[in-house]
């Protein structure tokens, strides 16, 4: 009842000084605008993290060339070392790897017509589609057949067909990479950017890659895929075992590979992105708190120009309670408002640079109007209290 | 209030105020002992300084008494806190205020609300009793008009107006008719005898003895004594 009444009151006061108001709503508006911005940038990073792992699947290994060391002085990156033999010897000899693709990848120029793009193409073998959960939104992946014949046929990232054929259908056309002719059989699905673009790619047969284009006999990464996630200690034991063997590591040599599980590395990305974000909203925080010190500094103008109405309204009877409230909403409502504002800028402010308006996350939505009126509170605490413990005669007569 | 049995309103006795300023003490009234009825109509006069603004603030509850006992009607104000001394100050006592005391961007009808408000009356009722208060003070077609729009004596009236809102059992007017031309003044003391006859107890603070006149009774300080007390 009385809250109500304030609430109106509030707004009157408001209005009564524009545009003191409203200088005083910005400072918590861009604050609360920075906290919501990060947040949702956080979250569309957190989006395609999210995604990439899914279509990484959790139980995904990927073994990649290391470095070689001359008596504990690292040399030179060896990329050679990497078989395919090797890509089938850890099939078929480990009990918890069920599939292992080989893979190889280089720079390639892809022409088509006038267009000309350079990507990176990638030989592989048919098991890559269903091992990396990776299919074709349209055509189909490239056969045990055509790996066998060494088939110049090749499947486009969504990059490469958008900069080669824009909206057409590239199904059945014929594309050059590095100055040779292949027949696109496939499009694959947009994965989105992330950190690097999995989109811009190109896939061919393992046997074409390394035999007709860049005539190397080495892989530059092996996908295995485990039996399940809680097989790791044993895949990684097997693929030591395999690979060293087959290198002819002494027990004194460190590994010539590397083994990375594909979820960890990115739950590590992940984290550096949450620290980075945390950071940022600790800073848009502090603009936070600056903007509360311009509430209370209002508020203690707003309070002293009206003493005389605070003295009106204890002498017909408003006791202190009633002074405190009047004052405290009106600064709550100061908070609240700048957190509307900050929340509607930077939805503006989101939809201006991405396109995606109103992707603002509610529970953050939540939290803003409850972190505002919080400032709102404190800011308005003292000069509250100030108003309500005023002597009533003095408060009558100030002039 | 109406509940009250006694005709006696004001029962004051041996009040004394002293005002601590640093080390000084000043004292501003000195040994009042002094009764007011219901339904009188009494004028207090004194030269600045005599007392009258401290008694009027006693007799209003803004103030208490150093020593001495302050009745009004059963109630021993000396005894009261704060939010008490709010209570009967918002449900019996009215004030009118030289300077007039308005919101100043409020409407006349929102201005004479406000006590009710304090008083948790609903929205709709709250309206009704001001209309009808604006009414008896002659202001029904200036209700919506903003307070700093209205003329001097529009403005006193609406004073007025809100310190009978809550239907007080006594009426305390800080020279109403300071800041008027005399013929506003005029119109202000003819609208307070017009309260008193309809039953108010009215008690207003004067330097002019020709509005003292039109009361029933003037009380005289000088300082901080009564110097006199007639009835007319």
């Amino acid at each position: 009842m009385i809250i109500l009444e304030n609430i109106q009151m509030a707004l009157q006061s408001l209005k009564t000084n524009p545009l003191r108001s409203a200088l005083t709503l910005t400072g918590i508006a861009v604050g609360i605008g920075a906290v919501l911005y990060v947040v949702i940038l956080g979250d569309i990073t957190q989006q395609r993290i999210n995604e990439r792992l899914e279509s990484l699947g959790s139980n995904v290994l990927l073994i990649r060339p290391g470095y070689s060391h001359m008596r504990g002085v690292r040399t030179a990156e060896n990329v050679v070392n990497l078989k395919w033999d090797e890509a089938n010897d850890i099939e078929t000899t480990s009990n918890v790897i069920i599939a292992a693709v080989p893979r190889y990848s280089d720079q390639g120029a892809a022409e088509f017509k006038d267009q000309n793009w350079n990507t990176r193409v990638t030989g592989t073998t048919p098991e890559y589609e269903t091992v990396n959960n990776d299919h074709p939104i349209a055509g189909r992946f490239f056969s045990e057949d055509e790996l066998n014949r060494r088939a110049r046929v090749c499947l486009l990232g969504a990059t490469v067909h958008e900069e080669l054929f824009g909206n057409l259908s590239p199904i059945g056309e014929s594309i050059l990479i590095n100055s040779k002719r292949f027949t696109v059989i496939g499009l694959l699905g947009a994965k989105g950017e992330s950190w690097s673009n999995p989109d811009d790619v190109v896939f061919v047969p393992l046997t074409t890659a390394q035999e007709r284009l860049y005539g190397v006999d080495y892989l530059s990464s092996i996908l295995a895929q485990m039996r399940s996630a809680n097989d790791y200690d044993e895949s990684l034991f097997d693929i030591e075992t395999i690979l060293r063997r087959n290198h002819r590591l002494r027990p004194d040599e460190e590994n010539d590979f590397r083994v990375r599980r594909q979820d960890l590395f990115l739950s590590a990305v992940q984290e550096t992105n949450q620290e980075i974000a945390n950071f940022i909203i600790i800073i848009a925080l502090v603009s936070l708190i600056v903007g509360g010190i311009g509430i209370a500094n209002v508020m203690l103008v707003t309070v002293t120009e009206r003493t005389r109405e605070i003295g009106l309204r204890r002498a017909i009877g408003a006791k202190k309670l009633h002074i405190l409230t009047q004052f405290l909403v009106e600064a709550v409502i100061l908070g609240i408002i700048g957190g509307i504002l900050g929340t509607v800028g930077c939805m503006g402010f989101n939809y201006f640079f991405t396109g995606n308006g109103l992707n603002v996350p509610l529970d953050w939505i939540g939290y803003s109007f409850i972190i505002c009126s919080g400032i709102g509170s404190i800011a308005g605490l003292y000069p509250a209290f100030q108003a309500a413990n005023k002597n009533v005669i003095d408060a009558l007569r100030y002039e | 209030m109406s509940e009250n049995i006694r005709t006696m309103l004001i029962e004051m006795n041996n009040v004394f105020k002293t005002y601590v300023l640093g080390e000084v003490k000043v004292p501003a009234l000195h040994a009042i002992s002094l009764k007011i009825e219901d339904n009188e109509f009494v004028a207090i006069m004194g030269p600045s300084g005599s007392g009258k603004s401290t008694l009027m603030n006693i007799m209003g509850c803004l103030d208490t008494p150093t020593t001495g006992t302050y009745y009004l009607g059963r109630k021993d104000v000396g005894s009261l806190n704060d939010n008490q001394l709010s209570d009967i100050r918002n449900t019996a006592i009215g004030f009118v205020f030289q300077t007039f005391n308005l919101l100043p961007r409020s409407s006349a009808l929102r201005n004479v609300e406000l006590p009710l408000v304090y008083s948790g009356m609903p929205s709709l009722k709250r309206k009704q009793f001001a209309m009808d208060v604006l009414e008896r003070v002659g202001l029904n077609d200036r209700m919506m008009h903003k307070s700093n729009e209205l003329s001097g004596g529009e403005r006193q009236r609406v004073a007025i107006a809100r310190a009978l809102v809550n239907k007080p059992s006594l009426i305390l007017a800080d020279e109403p008719t300071g800041n008027l031309d005399s013929k506003t003044g005029e119109e202000i003391i003819e609208i307070m005898q017009k309260l008193h006859e309809q039953g108010n107890t009215i008690i207003l603070v004067t330097h002019e003895e020709y509005i003292a006149k039109r009361t029933n009774r003037i009380i005289r300080l000088r300082d901080g004594v009564i110097e006199n007390d007639e009835r007319i």
